[in-house]
């Protein structure tokens, strides 16, 4: 069993305090070797990762004679957030995830982001899982800057992903917690599945799958590695962005993420006044359709999907 | 007066987004042109009256021959928000002034701020009115970042009592201001006002400022009285004063407060049993230039910032 500890509480206005928790596990017996954490909540509308975590603990509670190293689970950090449905701080309105590596000297979000850096200080690898938003459902993927290539897609590979996605450097994402802690030498992975505020079961046992492999590999556990899938790369391809053309309802013809042919229906653009079809959503390239709309109500410009394909 | 619109959005159900501009002036060899934007955000109405006040004062200046410049406002960027009580895009809550220099292929946000950043380009001068991004409320200041193209002696023509100028944080490469400074407009940030309300007092600091820095940049033929002589503050001469309990929060000074060492400025008490739980002493001699204002307070919110002539030991931003 885990040791459940409070790692950072501050003090809230009326007789509570914000607080996050973590649920550790150590060897039995002997040194730890190594010291993992996994994250989730960070968006506090964002509930896959939560599954992950209650997976997680449930077989490191079966097999704790397979503990080698530290393992920290962190399913809430966001924790007001994830009890009331709202994405950033609550509050302040402001995105957690932009406000890395924070601060002690100022507001709360980034008190909270300092305190979250400190605790997982040391920690030799993190993941960081995501589940999009309300908007897009995204099949199991791990987004990494191109600066940090080489070390974090060996990594990547481990995790029983669909598709690692090395990105461009963008300044903005110097605020995440990836970022900040990928700073001070944890490596950390981004995964996004799934779709914000809800769960999809199958996705959860798949990055079980994966987090479980990687701490094989790594030495944290003591199991033979897992027969895992290997992720689509990046950069073997080139991504191509479905924005809607007009507002809109929007109606997929595509269930799930999936293959799909160059031509091909991915859904609709429907008026709900005027009964007309105001857009066909054709796929520009073929390849698979890793993130499709979740959420049907669209402006111009609302991102419908996006294909990873062969470089045209 | 040429009131147009800068960008035009429709919307799945309501009524089509406009932006609106309010172009005064033209085109002018020996005056230099310039483009104010208001509310960026749905909870800046403050800046939202400061606009539309100098839009109607411009008007009237028009009329009477006074302007020689172009000489563009935008009083509200957001009217969507404004118009709902929300702070960011309806749908899906980004802040418009996160979202530069955008991307007209790009999300829905990326698309107005692209379109809109189209019009502002090319401006000699490029002024923000911006609300705070935190729950404080503080004197009227300047927000000048360093990026390379700043300019610090047009700022000083607006006569305000503070300039904070400090280096950029990565967020800020998303916001207005840097991105103009890049197109090579003399950019800077007025920020002013508690959101969501208007300070009538602040509001008419900076709509005097505002003309005075018209005045003084040959854009509008009209004399002002002189303002206060700027000072430029950095980071290092501003004091936190930190809430080390949350609870209700009793301020006993207010922003523009000279306040001694030692003296006591504000109370924090136990919102359930009313117990006193904390006195809040000045650190240092200076001006109370910001203040929280929400009257429930978070352990370790800054409460007061106070600015000093001397550099501090804590260093942070105003
Ligand atoms: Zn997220």
């Amino acid at each position: 069993m885990g040791l459940i500890e409070e790692v950072l509480t501050i003090e809230l206005p009326v007789g509570e305090s914000f607080r996050i928790q973590r649920c550790r596990y150590l060897p039995l017996k002997g040194e730890s070797n190594k010291r993992i954490s996994v994250v989730s909540g960070i968006h506090g509308d964002e509930l896959e990762g939560q599954y992950v975590c209650f997976l997680l603990g449930q077989w490191l509670r079966e097999n704790p004679e397979k503990i080698r190293g530290t393992i920290d689970i962190y399913p809430a950090i966001n924790s007001l957030g994830l009890d009331s449905i709202t994405r950033s701080i609550p509050f302040y309105g402001v995105d957690l995830n932009r406000t890395f590596p924070g601060s002690k000297n100022d507001f709360l979000p980034a008190q909270i982001a300092d305190g979250v850096v400190e605790v997982m200080r040391g920690s030799d690898i993190a993941v960081d899982i995501h589940s999009s938003n309300i908007f897009l459902r995204e099949i199991p993927q791990v987004r990494i800057a191109k600066s940090q290539e080489k070390m974090l897609v060996p990594l990547a590979n481990l995790l029983n992903i669909d598709f690692v996605w090395v990105h461009d450097a963008v300044t903005v994402l110097e605020s995440t917690f990836a970022h900040a802690m990928n700073t001070i030498g944890t490596k950390t992975l981004v995964v996004e599945m799934g779709v914000g505020m809800r769960l999809g079961k199958a996705y959860g046992h798949q990055l079980l799958d994966g987090l479980l492999n990687l701490m094989a590999h790594e030495g944290i556990l003591d199991i033979d590695p897992l027969d895992v899938r290997f992720p689509i790369q990046s950069h073997v391809g080139e991504v191509a962005y479905l924005n809607a053309s007009s507002p809109g309802l929007f109606v997929p013809a595509i269930e799930h993420c999936q293959v799909i042919e160059k031509g091909s229906l991915v859904g609709h653009i429907v008026s709900p006044l005027s009964g007309e079809i105001l857009d066909d959503v054709i796929a520009p390239i073929g390849g698979i359709l890793f993130t499709i709309r979740a959420y049907p109500i669209v402006y111009e410009g609302s991102l419908l999907g996006r294909i990873f394909g062969e470089k045209q | 007066m040429r009131r147009f619109d800068i960008v035009t959005l429709d919307s799945p159900n309501r009524a089509p987004l406009r932006i609106e501009g309010f172009l005064f002036g033209e085109h002018h060899d020996n005056a230099p042109s310039v483009a104010i934007v208001g509310a960026m955000n749905g909870d800046q109405i403050n800046q939202l009256y400061v606009a539309s006040g100098l839009v109607e004062y411009l008007r009237r200046k028009e009329e009477e021959g006074k302007i020689i410049g172009e000489i563009l406002v935008i009083p509200a960027v957001n009217p969507y928000a404004l118009n709902m009580g929300e702070k960011n895009w309806p749908l899906d809550k980004t802040d418009l002034n996160m979202m530069f220099p955008g991307y007209d292929q790009g999300e829905t946000t990326q698309r107005i701020t692209a379109r809109l950043f189209e019009t502002l380009k090319g401006y000699d001068y490029g002024i923000i009115l911006e609300g705070r991004r935190d729950q404080g409320m503080c004197l009227p200041y300047v927000k000048l970042i360093q990026s390379g193209y700043e300019d610090l002696d047009a700022v000083r023509d607006l006569g305000m009592g503070f300039v904070h100028y400090r280096p950029y944080e990565p967020i800020e490469t998303a916001m207005l201001q840097y991105n103009w400074q890049l197109w090579e407009t003399n950019a800077f940030a007025i920020v002013f006002g508690k959101n969501g309300a208007i300070d009538q007092s602040d509001s008419d600091e900076v709509h005097n400022a505002l003309i005075r820095f018209l005045s003084k940049r040959k854009l509008l033929d009209w004399p002002v009285f002189e303002g206060k002589k700027s000072n430029i503050l950095h980071s290092q001469q501003i004091t936190l004063l930190k809430a080390s309990r949350a609870g209700i929060f009793i301020p006993k000074v207010h922003c523009g407060a000279f306040v001694k060492k030692g003296e006591v400025i504000g109370l924090i008490m136990d919102a359930l049993s009313g117990e006193k739980r904390e006195k809040m002493v000045a650190p240092c001699e200076g001006i109370v230039t910001c203040q929280y204002s929400h009257p429930l307070i978070f352990q370790n919110s800054i409460a007061f910032r106070i600015a000093s002539v001397e550099h501090s030991s804590t260093q942070e931003r105003l």
